[in-house]
C-alpha cells in the first residue's frame, strides 16, 4: 500500500486554475522530485499537502488515512486539522526559523508543545523535556551541527539554517518530508551541504516529496520525479527515465532550457 | 469619493444629534433642584482661586467671602458645602451636567451668564480697572490715553468685553492672575482685571508692589449662577435677605475686607 | 519655598503618574484586543473596529476628554463619573486605539512564513501567538512604544479641563499667588519621569537585541 495517495486535487485562486486534475501515489521509502517551471503549481502542491491550502476538490489519503477530502468540509476544521499536518514536515524556501530561539529550541519547541498534551506530562515532565532535547541534539548532530545547538539563526549560514529547518521538520517523526525548493534562497557555494543531507535522508529511506530546480540532483537522489506546467502533471515516472528519456513534448523543451544553461 | 462624502454625511449626522441632544437639555428640568441637591446631601460649589472671595487658608480649607457664605447657604439648605476648583470656560457645561451645583466665585452677572444660568439678585459692586506700572500711571488716567498699550486680560472676561468697546487689542489670557504676570513681566504694558482682585493683588504689600490701577471702565454686580430653570436661585435670594438683615452678610464681608463692595438691601 | 512647591508639585505628579500607569495597565490589553478586531478576517468585525479608530485618533484628545466627563450629564442627564475615572476612560479608549494600529503594524510585519512554519509544525494558533510571534512583535513595537509612553506622559496634562489636579495644574496654581517659576519647574518633574522611561525602554531594546 502507498504511504501517500493523491487524488485528483483541484485549486483555484479566483478564476486561475492553479492546481487541475493532480492524482499520484508514493511509496515507503520513496522520494519524489517535483520539477517545472515558476508558475507550474508545484508549491502550491505541496502547500495542499501541508494543510497550508485548502484544494477546492480532491482527497489526499496517508497510510489508508483519509486525510482530506474537498466533498467533507466537516473534517477540514482547525483542531483536526492540527493533528493531521503531523504526518508531513515541510522545509520552506526561506527557512523560516523562529529568529528568538537557538537552533536547539527550534528543533525541540513543536516537540515539547506537544508533549504537554500527553496525560503523564506533569508527572514526568522533567525527563520527557530531557527525551526531547536529547533527541532535538542528535538530529542536529545528524545535520552535522552539534557544535550550533546554541546559536540564534542570525549567527548561523543560509545553509546551516535551512540544515536546521530540516532537523526540526524531522523531530516530529512525520510519514512524509516535504521540501520546498530548500536551496533556491541560498548562495551557490551553500547549496552543496544542504543537498548532501537530504541525499543521506534519501539513503535512510526517508519518504520525501522535493520541490526542485536542480535537475541533476533530482535525476540523482528521487526515485521518482513528476513534471508539472500549468497545473497539470504533464508527465511521472521513474526518475532517470522522465529526466534522461522524457516522452512528452513539453518535458523535453523544459528540460533542454535546464541543460541549456 | 463616495465614501468620503457618506463620511462627511455621518459626521455631520452626529454633530448635529449631538447638538440636539444638548438643545432638548436647555429648558427648565423637572423636579427641583434644590430638591435633587438635599437629596443627595451636598451642594458642589464651582469657584476658582479667587482672593477674597475663594481662596484656601493654610491647611487647605477654603475660605473667603464667596466661600463662606456658600458654607452659611448650604447649611441653610440642611446640607455640606463641597468646593471643586473648575475651569472657568466650562462653568455652563459643569452646571448642566450636574457636576457643579453653582458657581459662586465673584462672577460678574454678563449676558452671557444671565443667559445661561439662572443667576440670584445681584450682592455686590464691582468694576474693572486698568493695571498697570506705577511709574506709568500718571500718564494714563483717562480712557483716551489707554490707545498707546498693549493690554492683556482674561479670555472672555469683562475686562476683556471693555476692552473690545473702546476697541483695544489685548493679549486673552486663561486667567486674571495670568494677565497680571503679563504686566508685571512687561510682556504687556497693562491688563483690566476686576477692582477687587486689583485690590487684594496688587500695590503695597503684596506680590506685585509696583503695579497700581488708574482708570476705572465699568461698573458691574456679582451674582451666584445656578443651572438653568433652578430654583435655587431663589432660596439664595430668601436666604440672602435673612441674613443680611440679621448682619450675618456685613459681618462676612468685613472679615474679608469687601464691605464697601456690598450691595444694600 | 522650593521645598513647599515640590511638596505640591509632587502631589500633582502622583495624580499624573497615576492616570498614566492605569491607562497603561487597561489600554495595552484592550489595544491588543482592538488591533485583533481590525484585523479580523469578519468583514463587519473589521469595519465596526476600523471606524471607531478613526473616530477616536481623528478627533482630539482634549474633546473626548470632555465628553466622556460631561456627556453622560448633558446629553441624557445621567449621573456623572468621578472626574479622575472620566479622565481615565478617555485615556484608556483613546490610547489603546493607538496601541492597536501600533500592534497592528507588528503583528502584520512578522512574516507569515513564521505563522505557516507554527502551522506545520502542529502549533495551536495561541501557540503560535505566544511562542512565536509575541517576542517578534514585541521587538518591533518597542521604539514607537517608547514614542507613545512618553507622549503619554506629557497628555495627562490635558486633564485638568476637566478639574483633575495634576502637575501642571499645581504649577499653574502658583500663578495666582504671583509666582510663575512652580509652572516651568513642573518641566523637571516631567524630564524625570521621561528619562527614566527612555533609560528603561534602551535596556529592553537592548535585552531584545540577542535576535534578529
Amino acid at each position: 500500500m502507498p504511504v501517500l495517495e493523491v487524488q485528483n486535487i483541484e485549486k483555484r485562486f479566483g478564476a486561475t486554475h492553479v492546481l487541475q486534475n493532480i492524482t499520484f501515489s508514493l511509496e515507503e521509502g520513496q522520494a519524489l522530485a517535483v520539477i517545472g517551471s515558476s508558475g507550474s503549481g508545484k508549491t502550491t502542491l505541496l502547500r495542499c499537502l501541508n494543510f497550508l491550502e485548502r484544494p477546492d476538490r480532491g482527497s489526499i489519503t496517508v497510510r489508508g488515512e483519509l486525510l482530506f477530502d474537498a466533498a467533507d468540509p466537516a473534517a477540514q476544521q482547525e483542531a483536526q486539522v492540527r493533528r493531521k499536518r503531523l504526518h508531513f514536515g515541510l522545509v520552506f524556501q526561506s527557512f523560516n526559523l523562529f529568529p528568538q530561539y537557538t537552533a536547539l529550541e527550534n528543533v525541540a519547541l513543536a516537540c515539547r508543545l506537544l508533549a504537554q498534551e500527553r496525560p503523564d506530562f506533569r508527572a514526568n515532565r522533567a525527563q520527557i523535556l530531557k527525551e526531547i532535547d536529547e533527541r532535538a541534539y542528535a538530529l542536529l548532530e545528524q545535520m552535522g551541527l552539534c557544535e550550533r545547538a546554541g546559536h540564534y539563526p542570525h549567527q548561523l549560514s543560509g545553509g546551516q539554517q535551512q540544515r536546521v529547518a530540516i532537523a526540526r521538520a524531522l523531530a516530529l517523526s512525520p510519514d512524509i518530508l516535504c521540501f520546498d525548493e530548500p536551496t533556491s534562497a541560498l548562495d551557490p557555494e551553500l547549496t552543496g551541504e544542504v543537498l548532501r543531507v537530504i541525499r543521506s535522508l534519501a539513503e535512510r529511506r526517508t519518504t520525501m516529496v522535493i520541490v526542485t530546480h536542480e535537475m541533476a540532483f533530482a535525476r540523482d537522489v528521487a526515485d521518482q520525479v513528476l513534471f508539472m506546467d500549468g497545473g497539470v502533471i504533464i508527465e511521472q515516472g521513474e526518475a532517470r527515465q522522465v529526466i534522461d528519456c522524457p516522452q512528452q513534448e513539453r518535458t523535453r523543451q523544459f528540460l533542454s532550457r535546464y541543460s541549456a544553461s | 469619493m463616495k465614501k468620503k462624502l457618506l463620511a462627511l454625511a455621518l459626521m455631520l449626522g452626529l454633530t448635529a444629534s449631538l447638538c440636539a441632544c444638548a438643545a432638548k437639555n436647555e429648558p427648565a428640568r423637572d423636579g427641583s433642584d434644590a430638591a435633587y441637591v438635599r437629596q443627595k446631601g451636598t451642594l458642589i460649589v464651582g469657584i476658582t482661586d479667587f482672593a477674597p472671595m475663594d481662596y484656601q487658608n493654610e491647611s487647605g480649607e477654603w475660605i473667603g467671602f464667596d466661600a463662606d457664605m456658600a458654607k452659611a447657604f448650604a447649611e441653610s439648605l440642611g446640607v455640606k458645602a463641597e468646593f471643586i476648583e473648575i475651569t472657568w470656560d466650562n462653568k455652563i457645561m459643569e452646571l448642566d451636567a450636574k457636576a457643579i451645583d453653582c458657581v459662586w466665585n465673584g462672577m460678574t452677572l454678563t449676558e452671557e451668564v444671565t443667559t445661561a444660568m439662572a443667576t440670584s439678585e445681584p450682592y455686590c459692586l464691582n468694576g474693572q480697572v486698568v493695571v498697570l506700572p506705577a511709574d506709568k500711571a500718571d500718564d494714563y488716567q483717562d480712557a483716551e490715553s489707554l490707545g498707546t498699550l498693549r493690554f492683556a486680560a482674561e479670555n472672555g472676561s469683562a475686562g476683556a468685553a471693555q476692552l473690545e468697546e473702546l476697541g483695544l487689542e489685548y493679549v486673552a489670557k486663561t486667567t486674571q492672575a495670568d494677565a497680571l504676570l503679563e504686566v508685571a513681566s512687561g510682556a504687556s504694558d497693562a491688563c483690566v482685571i476686576d477692582l477687587l482682585m486689583a485690590g487684594a493683588m496688587i500695590g503695597e504689600g503684596t506680590s506685585y508692589p509696583d503695579l497700581t490701577y488708574t482708570v476705572q471702565l465699568s461698573s458691574e454686580e456679582y451674582g451666584v449662577g445656578f443651572r438653568k430653570g433652578s430654583d435655587l436661585a431663589e432660596a439664595l435670594n430668601a436666604f440672602w435677605k435673612t441674613a443680611y438683615n440679621e448682619g450675618t452678610v456685613l459681618k462676612t464681608a468685613t472679615t474679608y475686607g469687601v464691605q464697601e463692595s456690598i450691595i444694600k438691601k | 519655598m522650593l521645598a513647599a512647591v515640590t511638596l505640591s508639585l509632587l502631589r500633582g505628579l502622583i495624580t499624573t503618574l497615576e492616570l498614566f500607569f492605569l491607562t497603561l495597565l487597561f489600554a495595552l490589553p484592550l489595544g491588543l484586543i482592538i488591533s485583533f478586531g481590525s484585523m479580523s478576517r469578519l468583514a463587519p468585525l473589521r469595519g465596526v473596529t476600523k471606524s471607531i479608530v478613526w473616530v477616536i485618533r481623528g478627533t482630539p484628545l482634549m474633546l473626548q476628554i470632555l465628553v466622556v466627563f460631561y456627556g453622560p450629564g448633558l446629553l441624557f442627564g445621567l449621573p456623572l463619573l468621578p472626574r479622575f475615572t472620566a479622565a481615565l476612560v478617555s485615556f484608556v479608549i483613546n490610547y489603546a486605539c493607538y496601541f492597536s494600529e501600533i500592534f497592528r503594524g507588528g503583528i502584520q510585519s512578522v512574516p507569515a512564513g513564521q505563522y505557516e512554519a507554527g502551522q506545520v509544525l502542529g502549533m495551536t494558533r495561541p501557540q503560535i501567538f505566544f511562542r512565536v510571534t509575541l517576542l517578534q512583535v514585541v521587538k518591533r513595537i518597542v521604539p514607537p512604544m517608547s514614542n507613545e509612553f512618553i507622549t503619554l506622559v506629557k497628555d495627562t496634562a490635558l486633564v485638568r479641563i476637566i478639574s483633575v489636579y495634576e502637575i501642571i495644574w499645581m504649577g499653574e496654581s502658583y500663578i495666582k499667588k504671583g509666582m510663575i517659576w512652580p509652572l516651568f519647574y513642573t518641566a523637571v518633574f516631567y524630564l524625570a519621569v521621561n528619562g527614566l522611561l527612555t533609560l528603561l525602554f534602551g535596556r529592553f531594546e537592548r535585552k531584545l537585541s540577542y535576535f534578529k
